[in-house]
Parts: C-alpha cells; structure tokens; sequence
C-alpha cells in the first residue's frame, strides 16, 4: 500500500502550563474519510492546527509527513502548498465580498495587472458546479445559508489542489438537509481521491460516513479502528474514559400544574420576514416540554419570543401562571420567572472576557445586592456554591470564562440562569459542541431541575436528544406547530415526517 | 492568567511610565518637583481626570464621546454668563449650568439607544453644536466666573485651598477607610484581603501622606484635588462594587447576552451618559475658573486627553475592559507631560507632536506587554 497522504507521528505539543497533545500519532490515505472523535479539550483543535500550518514547524515535537517524505509547514500558506487545506467552524470568507470574489479570494487571475474577473467568474462557476451549489456569483457570501458558505470554502481549497481536506464539525451550524448534502459530497471527494478528516460530535454522522475512526482522549491516542467493525459503545467508552450506561437520563416525571400556556400564538419581527403563526402548547411544572423541527422552523425565534427577546405578539394568547404574560423585555421575562439559555452561547450568553463569577451572577445582580452595592461575600459564597455542585472545571472562579470548554461555558450558563431560581426554563440546543461527559451532566441537572417543579421547554436538533429527554414533544415547521408527540409516540421516523411536512409513512 | 493579574501588571508598566516621564522632568527642571509646581500639577489633573472618569463610563459599555471638550466650554460659559450678565449668585448658576449638562448628555444617550445611531456621530453632532452654542452664549467675548472685585464660589473653585490640618485630616480618613476595607475582606476571607491588599492600601495612603506633606508646603491641598479624589471614590465604587457597573462592563463585552441576561442596556448606556454630564459640568466649572474667565477656546480638545487617559490607562475602546485607577493614570500622565513641557517652555508645536507620540507609544506598549 502507498504512503499516506498525509501522516502525523508523535506529536507532542505544549502551550504554557499544558500539554495539549502528548505524542499523538495519526494518518489519513488518499480516498479515505478518517473521523475523528473526542471530547472537547481532548485536543482535536491543536491537532489540525498542527496539520495545517496553524502551529508552525518548530512549535511542535514529532513529525508530519507528506507522500511518506518529512514537511515542514511554517504557516498555512505552506500547508496548503502541500496540499492540506483546513476548513474552519470559523470561515475564512471575506462577507461582503461576492462568491466568486471569495473562491478566488488572494488569488485573483491577472490580465496587464488587473483582475480578469470573466476568468475569475467562469472558474469559479466551474468549481460551484462540481460542487452541486446553486448559488449567485454575485450574491455577497453573507447573504448565503451556513451549508453554502462552507460550499465555497471547499470550492476555494479544491481549486488550490487540496489533496486533504480536514473538516472541524462541518455539519454543526447546517440545517438537516443541507448536512445530507454535505456528506454527499465528503463521500463524492472520497471517491475522487481526497483524503478527508473528518471531526464531529455526531457519532451518527461519524459511522455513516467515516472508513476509520480514531479517538483523542486528553491529548493522546486512544484508539484507532476500522468504522464498519466498529462497536458505537466502545467508541463512546474511549472517548469519555468510562462506560455510560444510560446516555439519556430522563427520569419518570411528575407533572404539576400547567405553567406556561400557549394558544394560537402568533408573532413577527420588524422586518416581518421571520413570523411564528398558530403555535399551541402546555408546559407543566416538573416536566419537559420538547420543541423540534428543522434548522428555521422558528424554535430559537419561539424561545425569544417567550422570553421577550424577539417578535411582536400579533395573535394568540401566552399565560403564565394563568394570568396573561408578554414581557416587553429579557428583564420582564427574567422578573416574571423565565429564564433562558441561549442558542449560540459565545454571542448570546457570555460575556467571554470576564471571569466565571461575573457571568455566574450577571442576571442576578440585584438580588445580590445590600445598599446598592453588590455583597461581595455573598456572591463568592453563591458563586463556589454552584461550580462545586454544576461541577464547572475552571482553575478559579476569577478565570475567564472565554478560555473555558464548550461544556464548561455551558455549565456557567445554566448556572446563570438556575441562579433566579425560574419557574420555567428555556434551554435552547443546550449541548451543541459539548462533549459526551459534560452532555450526561447536563441532562442530569435537567431531571434535578424538574425534580424541583421547574417546567424545561427544551429545543434540540438532535433527534436522539429530543426523545430522549422530553416528555413531550411539539415539532414546528416554517413558523408553525406541526404535532404534538407523547414520549411513547415519538420515534425519530415520526418526529422527521413532522418536520417535512410528509404525512407518516410517506 | 487570571483577569486581576493581568490588570495589576498593566498598572505596573504605567507606574514606572510616569516616573520615567517624571524623572526627565525633575532632571530638567529644579522647579518640577516644588510645592508649587505640584500643587498646580494637581490642580490640572483634576480637571483631566475628572473629565476622564466620565469618558470612562461612557466607553465601557462600547461607546465615545467627542463632545466632552465643546460641553466643558459651554457648560462653564452658561454659568459664567448666568453670574456676570444675569446676576445670579455664583451657585443656583452652577447648579443651572449642571442641570443643563445632566439633561443634554441624557438626551444624547437617549437618541445614540432608542434610534441605533453611533456614539461616534450623535457626540460628534455634539461637539459641533455644542462649540457654536458656547460661542453664542458668551458672545465670543471674555466673560470673567466673577463679578469685578468680588471674589464668589465659582472664581474659588481653583484658589481655594485646605488649611493645612484638614489635609492631615482626610489623609487620616483615607487610611481608616482603606485599612478598615482591607480588615472586612481579610475577615471574610475574600478577594483583596490579602498581603497584596495591604501593601496596595498601604502605598496609598503612603502616596496621600506624600501628597499632603508637599501640597503643604505651597498652600495646601487645592480644592479641586478633594473634588478629583471624591469622583475617583465615586467612579471605583459603581464600576467594581456596583450592580450598575457590572452592566457597564457587561454590555461592553457583549452586548446581546448583557441583554438576554435581563439586563436594561438602553437604561444603563442613558445612566452613563447622564453622569458624564455631571462630570462635564464639574470639569467646566474648574477648567473656566482655572482660566479665571469663560473664552472661546476653554475645553479645546478635551475630550481628545479624556479618550487618551482612558486608552493610556487600558481602557479597551471596543468597551468591556477598563480600570479607574488605570484612567488615573492615564490622565497624570497626559497631565503631567503637559505641565512639565509648560515648565520647560517648551513651543505649542512641539508639545502636541510629544503628546500625540506618547499617546500612540503607550498604547503600542500595552497592548505588548499585555500579550
């Protein structure tokens, strides 16, 4: 068999005061998808930082092979060179630049010194075309979807002749369909003979897609294995060092009184081009209220509107309690007893500059405070109170919460937000990018939540998650309830068919 | 790194900044480091840093304000006018012309929130209009802060100085109060009850009594001082003790979750711009009565050594990131390159070229050494 592509070998890798990666050994063939798994902070990220020239030769012990011989990349520019072409959960598109202005983007084809944009456009058609994306040439990349952009991330390495592409959670940000596609066209690449590696948190996506699968613990290899022969469990057992018996720890409820009512809800934004139309639901003290559909069916939109965040009310009725409730504002809601955990928490939760204690008790300052001045005591003694009992892993509560794990940050969120002690919580994808272990804890502290006769209305595009954490389900699909599951009717193929629109068994 | 450590060492680098700055200046000139060079000294840095103290509320939640240096004109303009050509006693002016500058700065905090417009533009507005306003207002003449002959509050704000005991006195409080703050963290247990708590008490008393003992030797502790030490007391409380200035350092460092976290940014960023109008008005009254007269060129380009104190003083103009004792800093040493340069007659020319490579290099040099 030839050499791989592209191969690392003991790569160890220190930042001060930790080692991220200790020795860790990893390769990938021409014509193969290689995923590869791990918990946050097991040390993926350095890892194809190292591969791509992020972390400069020299920055790193161990080597990194290319075709079998030694490759020395000083800077991504050179891994690219080589070949190796990283696409980033973080795009390196320019937005307001067109799309065929972004595949060409610092390598514009010249005629007497100036662009020749009708090559530049006819070669970039060419790549969007193998690529299968519909798009404008012209349509500024901010105005694409999430699953197009990254389209054009990929058309704009392949025309540089990557031979290895390294997708970080490619599907994370991308509607449903629009995953589909994308692994669609990791498989196509594959055959065409491109090297993928391929990282996700989505062990689904991970066996259907991937030859081999190798797990990352604490910076080290755990295990390497061909993905057909391969047991889901003992994967997961690598990636968190322990067996999980039960992913899904929903215990039996005891639902209460209703606490939040909707009926026929209807709302908008300003712009009126997003609206929520006819949205009916209970959410009972003790329980969990389920809200699934598709990547802009309007779960996050429903979510901030119930905590006043988002949309004007135009229809239907909210109650509280019973009693009517349309919060003005997130204070309203948050006074009235919600509390909310946001979609995105790097832009809508955290203040990520600032330190553990202050995001703990941001939304609780008040509360915190004697004479107009917070209680500096008080807060510490609330603030230890719950990284011991939420088990948030920080070197200290000064610490800034920026330099914390996906599952850690989340931690501090649902601090956050249990700390106003809510009647009804709203929890908005509240495990995306969070590892297996930190996902378990989470789910863990919504059963002591309800346990407490907190009503949880929880969104989640993971199927699996969704069932197996609500006890009841409400699919929406474009603005719209689109059925209500119990907990025994809801089956993935059923939940699907909702959100499509298809009637079962269509 | 923890977020306190970062921002200890930055103070660090500042403080030898300003000795370095300081020590050229008593080198060069005997006179520097006399009782009453320094006392002016104080007097100069009070309104600077007063003034910058404001600017301070204002840029942590993410925002700017170039109207300042139009604002101190005009503020010190109306109520020079109200006293000279009205013949309204010396207060009930000072408390009219501060009212107005509560009310105006309000009602651009309000429309920079309610109608989504940039800071940069509404005060910008602000700096133009407010220049024109103030020249109106005095007629492009020379209005004195007093009637001829008689000496009232407004004309004493800059000459009055304290006996000698009192400045002993206060002196004494402040060591009460920081030491007494130290013992209640120490007995709780919590941050800044420390050795380094004590030691960062202990300097500051050290620096008062410094301070006191050489002021004395001039005239005394010069009143504008104890106004500069009260906003200074004023700032630190709502910024690192307050609920208030959690919310400013919250929406500066990210606004959406400052406002999904329940918090009222449209109320807070008004509430901030309403108290830099109160420190426009104290800045206006000083600076005209340091000037014995309302001109047309009071507040010139003020508001440009506020935004420098606060940027030199680690203030991020993004918002979010920030310290009063940095902003203090900042302004002695925007003030003390000013008042050592005048010692030295050094020309106008040179002294804006200085400042303006100062401003830039102590920026270059923070953002290095807080990599």
């Amino acid at each position: 068999m030839s050499a791989p592509l592209l191969e690392a070998r003991g790569i160890v890798k220190s930042f001060p005061g930790v080692v991220a990666l200790r020795g860790v050994s990893f390769d990938v063939r021409a014509g193969e998808i290689h995923a590869l798994c791990g918990e946050n902070g097991a040390g993926k990220s350095t890892l194809i930082k190292v591969l791509s020239g992020v972390h400069p030769f020299g920055s790193y012990d161990g080597d990194i092979l290319v075709d079998g011989a030694p490759a020395r990349f000083l800077s991504v520019a050179d891994a690219q060179k080589a070949g190796v072409a990283a696409i980033a959960q973080e795009l390196a598109l320019v937005p307001a630049l067109s799309v065929a202005e972004n595949v060409r983007l610092g390598d514009w084809p010249t005629k007497s010194g100036l662009v020749d944009w009708v090559e530049a456009r006819r070669d970039a058609r060419e790549w969007l075309e193998r690529l299968g994306l519909d798009a404008d040439l012209d349509t500024p990349v901010e105005k694409l979807a999430a699953g197009q952009r990254q389209l054009v991330e990929i058309a704009k390495a392949l025309r540089r002749r990557a031979r290895v592409l390294i997708l970080d959670e490619p599907t994370a940000a991308l509607a449903e369909s629009e995953a589909v596609r994308l692994m669609d066209l990791a498989r196509t690449l594959r055959a065409e003979g491109i090297g993928i590696v391929y990282i996700s948190h989505r062990l689904d996506e991970v066996f259907s897609l991937a030859d081999r699968v190798t797990v990352l613990r604490d910076g080290a290899t755990v295990s390497t294995r061909s993905a057909s022969g391969a047991d889901r469990s003992a994967v997961i057992r690598d990636m968190v060092g322990r067996e999980i018996s039960d992913l899904f720890p929903r215990r039996a409820p005891h639902p209460g009184a209703v606490r939040l009512r909707a009926a026929g809800l209807c709302a908008r934004d300003e712009g009126g081009t997003r609206e929520l139309r006819d949205i009916s639901f209970e959410a009972r003290a003790g329980e969990v209220l389920g809200i699934g559909g598709l990547m802009g069916a309007g779960r996050s939109e429903l979510l901030l509107h119930l905590f006043g965040a988002w949309g004007e009310r135009v229809g239907g009725t909210l109650e509280l309690d019973g009693a009517p409730f349309s919060p003005a504002s997130p204070k309203e809601a948050l006074e009235a007893g919600l509390s909310l955990v946001a979609e995105d928490r790097r832009r809508q939760g955290l203040v990520l500059g600032q330190s553990v204690g202050f995001n703990l008790s941001l939304s609780t300052l008040d509360a915190l405070s004697r004479g107009g001045l917070v209680d500096a005591a008080e807060e510490q003694s609330l603030n230890a109170r719950d990284r011991e009992d939420l088990r948030i892993k920080t070197p200290s509560l000064d610490s800034v919460v920026g330099g914390l794990s996906g599952g850690n940050q989340q931690k501090v969120l649902i601090g956050r937000a249990r700390r106003s002690a809510p009647k009804v919580l709203l929890l908005d994808e509240p495990t995306r990018g969070v590892d297996v272990g930190a996902k378990v804890e989470i789910y863990e502290l919504v059963n002591r939540m309800t346990e407490r006769g907190i009503a949880v209305i929880l969104v989640s595009s993971e199927l699996p998650e969704l069932i197996g954490m609500s006890d009841r389900i409400v699919m929406l699909r474009e603005g719209r309830s689109a059925g209500e599951f119990s907990r025994a009717e809801a089956t993935q193929e059923r939940l699907i068919a909702a959100a499509l629109g298809q009637s079962e068994g269509a | 790194m923890s977020a306190a450590r970062a921002r200890l060492g930055g103070d660090a680098s500042r403080a030898l900044a300003l000795a370095a700055i300081a020590g050229v200046f008593a080198v060069l000139s005997p006179d520097f480091l006399g009782a009453r060079n320094l006392s002016m000294l104080a007097i100069e840095l009070s309104t600077t840093a007063i003034l910058a103290l404001g600017m301070f509320l204002i840029i942590l939640p993410g925002h700017i304000d170039l109207s300042a240096g139009s604002g101190v004109g005009l503020i010190g303009g109306v109520a020079a006018v109200l006293v000279t050509r009205e013949g309204w006693p010396a207060p009930a002016a000072m408390a009219a012309a501060a009212a107005l500058a509560v009310l105006l700065w309000r009602a651009m905090g309000r429309t920079i929130v309610s109608q989504r417009m940039p800071a940069f533009i509404i005060t910008l507005g602000g700096l133009l209009a407010f220049k024109g306003l103030f020249w109106m207002v005095i007629r492009n003449a020379t209005v004195p802060v007093s009637p001829a002959g008689a000496l009232n509050v407004y004309a004493r704000l800059t000459t009055t100085y304290l006996p000698p005991a009192w400045g002993w006195a206060l002196t004494a409080a402040l060591a009460a109060v920081l030491f007494g703050r130290w013992a209640r963290a120490r007995a709780r247990g919590g941050s800044g009850g420390d050795e380094e708590g004590f030691l960062r008490a202990l300097i500051s008393v050290q620096l008062a009594a410094l301070f006191t003992a050489v002021v004395n030797g001039f005239r005394g502790v010069p009143l504008p001082a104890v106004f500069l030490a009260l906003s200074y007391a004023a700032v630190v409380v709502l910024t690192e003790h307050a609920p208030f200035g959690r919310r400013l350092f919250a929406i500066g460092g990210n606004e959406e979750a400052a406002r999904l976290a329940g918090i009222d940014v449209h109320g807070t960023v008004v509430t901030a711009f309403a108290l830099m109008g109160a420190a426009v008005a104290v800045t206006g009254f000083l600076q005209t009565a340091y000037a014995g007269a309302s001109t047309t060129t009071v507040g010139d380009l003020m508001e440009l050594d506020a935004i420098a104190a606060c940027v030199i003083g680690g203030t991020s103009l993004n918002g979010g990131r920030g310290s009063a004792r940095g902003v203090i800093f900042g302004a002695l040493i925007m003030a003390t390159l000013l008042n050592g340069m005048t010692l030295l007659a050094v020309a106008p020319e040179i002294k804006y070229v200085t400042r303006g490579v100062v401003l830039a290099l102590a920026v270059w040099l923070d953002a290095r050494l807080s990599r």
